[in-house]
């Protein structure tokens, strides 16, 4: 009775304060008015056209045709056992990070259930659907096991810490599975899997290279200072792209004969582009982050008697680092998104997928269709960074400071 | 006594000293460095480098030309002159159109009507997560390939054809030798006009009364200009887009007007959404870094909403955003050399050609970096001193 009555008020408000809500956030004045008119007539517009598009005019036969060269390319046959270990890490990561440090919310769980249809549905099928359903399976008992599982304190510490480690040995492992024991040559790698591999190596190599070219930048040596402020500025003036083709024509000169370095495969060598062209970027985020120490905590440093290199990796990197984590997450999309430049290298990345479907006679004219998926993957990747990196902001109060 | 016996510490000899430290480490440094440098000479040298292939016939033509007439026959230094202007052009153009849109949104976003804020947000977050090179690809193959035949080309009155070869719009033409003439008689008057207007803004900040300053600026630059057009006997004409046909009667080109190819138009068109998503991300952080004081206030001065965003917030807010738009600006510029995958002739994809025909990779490597760094320098240095004039203008 009591919760009746109550929710009979609640109605009666709610239909009230939507009116409110309306005239206060679409109809205040005339303007705002014709604005909502305007606004609403484009938006049933496109969302229209699209939903047509998507639901009734598209033949989405391209996609499932050529699902295997726009996950993995022309990875050879019989080795896709070395994609599945790293996926299957991957969600379990997913999932013990989420349960570890979120929270799945409602509305969540739809863009996750939404996000999986689509990919069962389009992507995955027979046997590569039970793998697949392993991943899910795994990411699904890792939430549930660190959300509800009533974990002891200890069990929790030491979760979180198995998951940092997954998170840094994921990659090692990766590169390792897809190339031991007569291994699958990066010349081979292909369609998702490609991107997702320069992407990662560029931001793990760029990381290193970039905070010791900050550290470099910001030194009291000229010898030192000098050099690398104008390897930074060089790289950050040419377009990436000019880079890449670097890589193609004029590396292998340079190339010294030693360890075979000279013969080294185009998607190393792109990768070797993009980590230093990360780094470049990633040093200029490192140095506004040294620079936005207080002077204070040097000078304290200095007063309890730690040397240089104790001030360096004990007390200005770790804080520098903390405040510059949403600039780096924003670089590793850009990254992400840059990924698509090896296309003009003749690598066979995600887009260059997509454009090769379309002289397959079958599919002549469906360049729509691949063009919207081929974004759609992009976007949701970086989409979902972008949350992150939002999310860690709010976390360490930056900016709120 | 014995505390006074001590001797002073000997100073450490030089090479344990602070000094000798850093001396030692830079040698080191200087010294891998050097070697590093004779390794790279030593690698180079067995190259060519000099730049006299430039000089040869370049061997293909180019495509998407406006103003330039380059031929294939003349030389490559022709070549590359035709493909930096292309990308001076697409840059120029997207730069004013990206800012424009950057400005607008920018707004939106903050506007108070609940859907309009909620579309910028979406543009934003959807456009600024999707690769550039994905939408240059799909606004050049899905959308302006798409669009119909010559042949059948959509006709907007007779003045403005579209179709998949290009959008044709009337543009001006000059018909008399005085065209140069009335330009620089325009430009003069525009100079007059802005005197005029500032005249008018100085007396109206010293005496208070309203002066109509802009409508007096437009008014006198627009009396001067047409008189100057008449007086030089009318020398610029609109010069209106025709189809021209063949025998059987189908449409087999334009004539006139200026064309807007596929390529320019999907360049331009990915560059300024791309870019201009950045931008709105800038201006709306300025506009809600501006304490809120300054929009109340504003309001109990009873002006307007639009009043208050041209006359109080945004001028304001451009002083702050001046730094950040301008690193966007200079990714604009450098993403523009993506128009190598649709095959709009700038730079980029002008000096990859020739360095496929002549094969000279180093000395091609250094001219295309050389070029956008000196791009990139006049835009920085042309944002320094709109950034310094804008910060110490009167408030």
């Amino acid at each position: 009775m009591a919760t009746e009555a109550a929710v009979q008020p609640r109605t009666a408000l709610t239909i009230a304060s939507a009116r409110r809500w309306l005239k206060l956030n679409l109809f205040s004045n005339r303007f705002n008015s014709v604005l909502t008119v305007v606004t609403i007539a484009f938006v049933v517009f496109v969302v229209y056209q699209l939903l047509k598009f998507v639901l009734v005019d598209a033949e989405w036969g391209v996609i499932n045709a050529n699902r295997r060269l726009i996950a993995i390319g022309r990875f050879p046959q019989g080795e896709e056992w070395r994609v599945w270990p790293p996926v299957w890490l991957l969600g379990t990561l997913i999932g013990l990070s989420l349960g570890l440090w979120s929270r799945i919310t409602a509305f969540g769980l739809a863009v996750i259930l939404l996000a999986l249809a689509f990919l069962f549905g389009l992507m995955f099928e027979g046997t590569n659907a039970l793998l697949a359903a392993v991943g899910v399976v795994l990411g699904a008992t890792g939430y549930l096991g660190t959300q509800y599982g009533r974990l002891s304190p200890r069990a929790l510490a030491l979760a979180e810490r198995a998951t940092r480690i997954g998170w840094i040995g994921l990659l090692p492992l990766t590169v390792v599975l897809l190339l031991v024991a007569g291994g699958v040559r990066t010349s081979l790698w292909g369609g998702i899997l490609l991107n997702v591999m320069l992407a990662t190596v560029g931001i793990a190599a760029g990381f290193p290279i970039g905070i010791l070219l900050a550290l470099g930048r910001t030194s009291s040596f000229p010898v030192i200072r000098i050099p690398v402020t104008v390897f930074i500025e060089l790289i950050r003036a040419g377009p990436l792209i000019a880079w890449l083709f670097l890589a193609r024509f004029v590396l292998p000169s340079f190339m010294p004969s030693l360890f075979a370095l000279d013969e080294l495969d185009i998607v190393v060598r792109a990768m070797l582009v993009l980590s230093a062209f990360t780094g470049a970027y990633i040093a200029e985020i490192v140095r506004g982050g040294l620079q936005g120490l207080p002077r204070g905590q040097v000078e304290a440093a200095n007063a309890l008697g730690l040397n240089g290199l104790q001030i360096t990796t004990l007390i200005v990197l770790p804080q520098a680092l903390r405040s510059v984590i949403p600039a780096l997450v924003s670089q590793f999309i850009s990254l992400w998104k840059d990924t698509t430049l090896v296309f003009g290298l003749s690598l066979f990345e995600l887009l260059s997928v997509g454009q090769a479907t379309l002289a397959q006679t079958d599919f002549i004219g469906r360049q729509t269709e691949v063009f919207l998926f081929v974004a759609l993957i992009f976007w949701a990747v970086a989409f979902a960074m972008s949350r992150l990196s939002a999310r860690i902001e709010g976390q360490l109060g930056i900016g709120t400071r | 006594m014995a505390t006074l016996s001590t001797p002073a510490e000997p100073p450490p000899p030089f090479l344990r000293s602070s000094k000798g430290r850093r001396f030692l480490i830079q040698a080191a440094a200087a010294g891998v460095l050097l070697l590093f440098v004779a390794y790279l000479f030593d690698r180079a040298s067995k190259l060519e480098l000099g730049l006299g292939f430039m000089d040869e016939r370049t061997g293909f033509a180019l495509a998407n030309q406006w103003i330039t007439t380059f031929e294939s026959n003349d030389s490559r230094w022709v070549a590359y002159g035709a493909g930096v202007f292309n990308t001076i052009r697409i840059v120029a153009v997207g730069i004013v159109l990206a800012t424009i849109l950057g400005v607008v949104m920018g707004v939106a976003r903050l506007s108070s009507n609940w859907l309009v804020s909620r579309l910028a947000t979406v543009y934003v977050e959807v456009i600024r997560n999707t690769p550039l090179l994905v939408q240059i690809v799909f606004w050049h193959s899905v959308v302006l390939l798409q669009l119909p035949r010559i042949s059948e080309a959509v006709n907007v009155g007779e003045v403005v054809y579209i179709s998949n070869r290009a959008l044709a719009i009337p543009w001006p033409q000059e018909r008399g030798s005085l065209a140069v003439v009335w330009v620089i008689l325009a430009l003069v008057a525009l100079v007059v006009a802005a005197w005029v207007r500032n005249r008018r803004l100085v007396e109206e900040a010293e005496t208070g009364r309203s002066t109509h300053a802009n409508l007096y600026g437009i008014g006198v630059f627009l009396v001067l200009a047409t008189g100057a057009y008449v007086a030089t006997g009318l020398p610029v004409g609109i010069d209106v887009p025709e189809l021209t046909f063949n025998d059987t009667g189908t449409t087999q080109n334009y004539v006139g007007g200026i064309k807007i190819t596929p390529e320019f138009a999907a360049l331009l068109f990915a560059l300024v959404f791309y870019t201009g998503s950045f931008i709105t991300e800038i201006v709306r952080g300025s506009i809600q870094s501006l304490p809120r004081g300054q929009s109340e206030a504003a309001a109990a001065l009873g002006l307007s909403g639009y009043q208050r965003m041209t006359l109080v917030i945004l001028p304001q807010a451009l002083r702050t955003m001046i730094p950040a738009v301008t690193n966007q600006y200079l990714n604009l510029s450098k993403n523009s050399s993506l128009a190598i995958v649709i095959g709009y002739s700038e730079l980029f994809l002008v000096s990859s050609t020739i360095l496929n025909n002549a094969g000279r990779a180093i000395p091609t490597f250094t001219l295309i970096i050389g070029t956008y760094l000196t791009l990139n320098l006049l835009i920085s240095a042309a944002m320094n001193w709109l950034n310094r004039r804008v910060q110490s203008a009167r408030l």
